[in-house]
């Protein structure tokens, strides 16, 4: 749905090096997951101080709901009188609806509200100089990434799936949106790839291959492989990710090789140039 | 997941001429030319969809801003995709995609090509 008087101008955000959209055409892939530790990782590469602007952000797009303040060990809503927002966490600065409204309520907003909640948080909130902002995307290809392709200036996307078909359908989906709306594809990441057990034996549990051959099918890269670790879900639940507390596991290691490979696509990508203005 | 040839179409610049017509010139050297009234004709938005597709009314009463010519007001770029169009009577919900502004050219190239399809084939 449109916002009324249609979408706006386009935003600019000179503070920030590069917006990557981190999406997926389903949900429960672990986006959020993905979202998270990612930031974590590319924070770890350029830590504040460091890299052009320095720092990292990371945006919580789900509006209605919103994973981040779980994951990244926000409890409580904020009280924007005593607590400014973007709130830091592990070196990220972050920003979600969950900061604003209690776990147990609902948020029934048709889209015109989500767009203008979307917008504010790009604009109204204190990013600062950053080198990356993450943008964890709801699923789907809706009004939220419809705002997002519309009015921020966004470097590229990283499309998550997991191995299976029934997942892999959907994140297609969500790879064709961006390229109808020319927003550069920086690549697929397979998450729950696969279990290594101790013996180091690879189990691909999801069936094997599927993300690399969206990425072949559809001429984007294929970014990597996250496996599958019980350690995941409960650092994600004590609100402290995997990337920051066990940063030597497998799964960190592999974060912070999808890190690396995401900032050589962005040097690799180019936007396009910005459409021509008419005067009438 | 194949990429149309007119996918990677880009406008290089857009003017007016005269006081009825838009010029769009494109990244493979195209000129295209609209009128207004035929970009209006063709909005894309929800509403005006359905309003093309029901029968004409012959007796359908004209609204005060129907009755001032019709002019554009604005033409903002929306991301990086499309551009949608202001008009004088307040409509601006129509987000004419590239792909869609493209297949719009009134030039006498894509007329002819509009109008005889196997022909152009």
């Amino acid at each position: 749905m449109q916002p009324p008087g249609g979408p706006p101008q386009k935003i600019a955000l000179p503070n920030i090096h590069h917006v990557i959209a981190v999406a997926s055409g389903k949900g429960g892939v672990g986006k959020s997951t993905v979202a998270a530790n990612l930031a974590l990782a590319l924070a770890q590469i350029s830590p504040p101080g460091k890299g052009e602007m320095g720092g990292v952000g990371l945006l919580d797009a789900d509006i209605y709901g919103p994973s981040v303040p779980i994951m990244l060990g926000v409890r409580e809503v904020v009280d924007q009188r005593t607590t400014p927002l973007p709130l830091e966490r592990y070196g990220l600065k972050l920003m979600s609806m969950g900061f604003l409204v209690p776990p147990v309520q609902a948020v029934i907003w048709r889209g015109p509200m989500v767009h203008r909640a979307l917008v504010q948080f790009l604009t109204d909130i204190n990013w600062g100089q950053l080198d990356y902002l993450v943008i964890d995307l709801p699923p789907g290809t809706g009004d939220a990434q419809l705002t997002l392709t519309q009015t921020a200036p966004l470097s590229g996307a990283v499309i998550v799936t997991t191995p299976q078909d029934v997942a892999l359908i959907d994140a297609r989906k969500g790879l064709e949106m961006f390229r109808q709306v020319r927003v550069p594809v920086l690549g697929i990441v397979e998450n729950m790839s696969y279990f290594q057990g101790e013996d180091g034996k690879r189990v691909h549990l999801f069936g094997h291959g599927g993300g690399q051959k969206l990425a072949a099918e559809a001429g984007v890269s294929f970014l990597g492989e996250i496996p599958i670790d019980p350690r995941v879900s409960e650092c994600g639940d004590q609100g402290e990710p995997i990337v920051h507390k066990y940063p030597d596991s497998g799964v960190a290691k592999a974060y912070q090789a999808l890190a690396a490979t995401v900032i050589e696509q962005l040097g690799r990508t180019d936007k396009g140039p910005e459409l021509p203005e008419v005067q009438l | 997941m194949s990429a149309s040839g007119a996918e990677a179409l880009t406008p290089v610049a857009l003017s007016k001429e005269g006081t009825d017509r838009l010029i769009i010139q494109w990244s493979d050297g195209h000129r295209s030319v609209y009128t207004w009234q035929h970009l209006r004709n063709h909005c894309p938005c929800a509403g005006c969809r359905e309003e093309r597709s029901k029968p004409p009314d012959p007796f359908r009463i004209l609204k005060p801003s129907e009755l001032i010519p019709l002019a554009p007001l604005r033409m903002p770029p929306v991301g990086r995709y499309a551009y949608k169009i202001v008009w004088s009577d307040g409509h601006d919900s129509g987000i004419y995609t590239l792909e869609h502004l493209r297949s719009l050219c009134q030039c006498p190239q894509c007329s002819v090509r509009a109008a005889h399809p196997a022909q152009a084939k």
